[in-house]
């Protein structure tokens, strides 16, 4: 019996020894979740107004919109926020230059109405939309120092897989709400850990759980769920160049850019 | 009546499931108002942030009024069937709207069919007459 401690002790300093990379790889399942096509938000269906299919429907026939609207958990009305994050909703409730939206960034991709795509390999996992925000999803085991960090409107994400679940950590995030107009208003010490997994076939989860000791008083867990996007037989990219919309005022629509030369 | 963007966006991001918080507030439409609009496509703007139809109606006097027509971005569109193809310059089309509050010639496109009343793309699940 004294021989099982030692044989244990020498698989111990045996896997050790194994370059941090091999110790990683061992934990990537044999065969990876094929997670191909493009994916949306379940419970978002966007008409060609802009607007939810249901309310464009609605309007369309001159009735009084349906409540509720988008499914859009990580937008933060329910976050358990502390007095800063307060502030933050509060001063977001009396903007009107409700125009930042040159993409979601994190975490907002994952809770667009734009179609997502995963690139999943054996060393990264990246999620791409419509607008090239990314998460690129290192299989590392931790993140650079805190020195060699500097936040980005998506943030540094490392991952591994816990069986057929992947697990994604994320931190440096600069407040979502500066990058898009509906985004929450968590700091840039806020920390992102994402539990994704297909729970059956064709449907995505990700359970998000959210911590900031800047503006929550504790854990924030949202819910999200995917089906495959209809419509699509390729990603739909498009430059963001036209933003004719007159922000922070009800002016309306700017003229066409054309017009806008002739007149200028 | 206008009132003011920041007080509808106000309302808007107080109610936990926010309706339709697109790029920008809505509010510059009036959704009680549905106005449907014959003309000609002068131009299709298919960018981002928004989609644009410039289509040019005639007015009661008969003089022709260029409208500036907002949709959503291009992904939404090519969810619906919607490519850059689908209207072409001097193509005759007939567009359901919610008008600009402010009177101006310009609108958010509800619906969008053929002068003869085919369905453009797919607007919505179901026919609205």
């Amino acid at each position: 019996m004294r021989t099982l401690p030692l044989l244990a002790t020498v698989a111990v300093l045996a896997f050790a020894a194994i370059p941090a990379g091999a110790q990683r790889a061992a934990k990537i399942p044999a065969r990876l979740p094929d997670w191909s096509g493009l994916w949306v938000p379940e419970g978002n269906d966007t008409a060609i107004s802009g607007l939810p299919e249901a309310a464009t429907e609605a309007r369309a026939e001159g009735k009084t919109p349906p409540p509720g609207g988008f499914n859009r958990p990580l937008f933060g009305f329910g976050a358990p926020w502390n007095e800063e994050g307060k502030r933050r909703q509060a001063a977001r409730q009396g903007e009107t230059a409700n125009c930042r939206a040159q993409g979601w960034g994190f975490p907002m991709l994952m809770n667009a109405d734009a179609p997502i795509q995963f690139f999943v390999t054996r060393d990264k996992v990246m999620i791409l939309n419509a607008y090239r925000d990314v998460t690129d999803v290192r299989m590392a085991a931790k993140h650079p120092s805190e020195d060699d960090l500097w936040p980005t409107v998506w943030g540094d994400s490392i991952g591994h897989w816990e069986g057929d679940t992947l697990v994604i950590d994320t931190i440096a995030v600069k407040n979502p709400h500066d990058y898009f107009h509906g985004a929450p208003p968590l700091s840039d010490k806020a920390h992102y850990v994402q539990r994704i997994r297909m729970d059956k076939p064709h449907h995505l989860i990700d359970d998000i759980t959210i911590e900031d000791p800047t503006t929550l008083t504790g854990p924030w867990k949202a819910h999200l769920a995917f089906m495959p996007a209809e419509g699509f037989e390729r990603m739909v990219y498009d430059n963001y160049d036209n933003d004719r919309t007159e922000c922070g005022t009800d002016s309306g629509i700017a003229p066409p850019k054309d017009e806008q030369k002739s007149s200028g | 009546m206008r009132y003011p963007i920041a007080g509808a966006l106000a309302l808007a991001l107080c109610i936990p499931a926010a309706p339709a918080l697109a790029h920008h507030s809505m509010a510059m439409f009036d959704q009680t108002k549905t106005v449907t609009l014959s003309g000609t496509v002068k131009e299709f703007q298919w960018t981002n942030p928004h989609c644009y139809i410039q289509l040019m109606v005639k007015d009661a006097s008969g003089k022709d009024v260029e409208w500036s027509l907002e949709m959503g971005a291009p992904m939404y569109l090519y969810a619906k069937g919607w490519r850059p193809s689908v209207l072409k310059a001097g193509m005759p089309i007939k567009v359901t709207i919610n008008p600009l509050r402010n009177g101006d010639p310009g609108g958010v496109v509800l619906t969008a069919t053929t002068a003869d009343g085919k369905q453009i793309g797919r607007n919505l699940s179901r026919a609205v007459s």
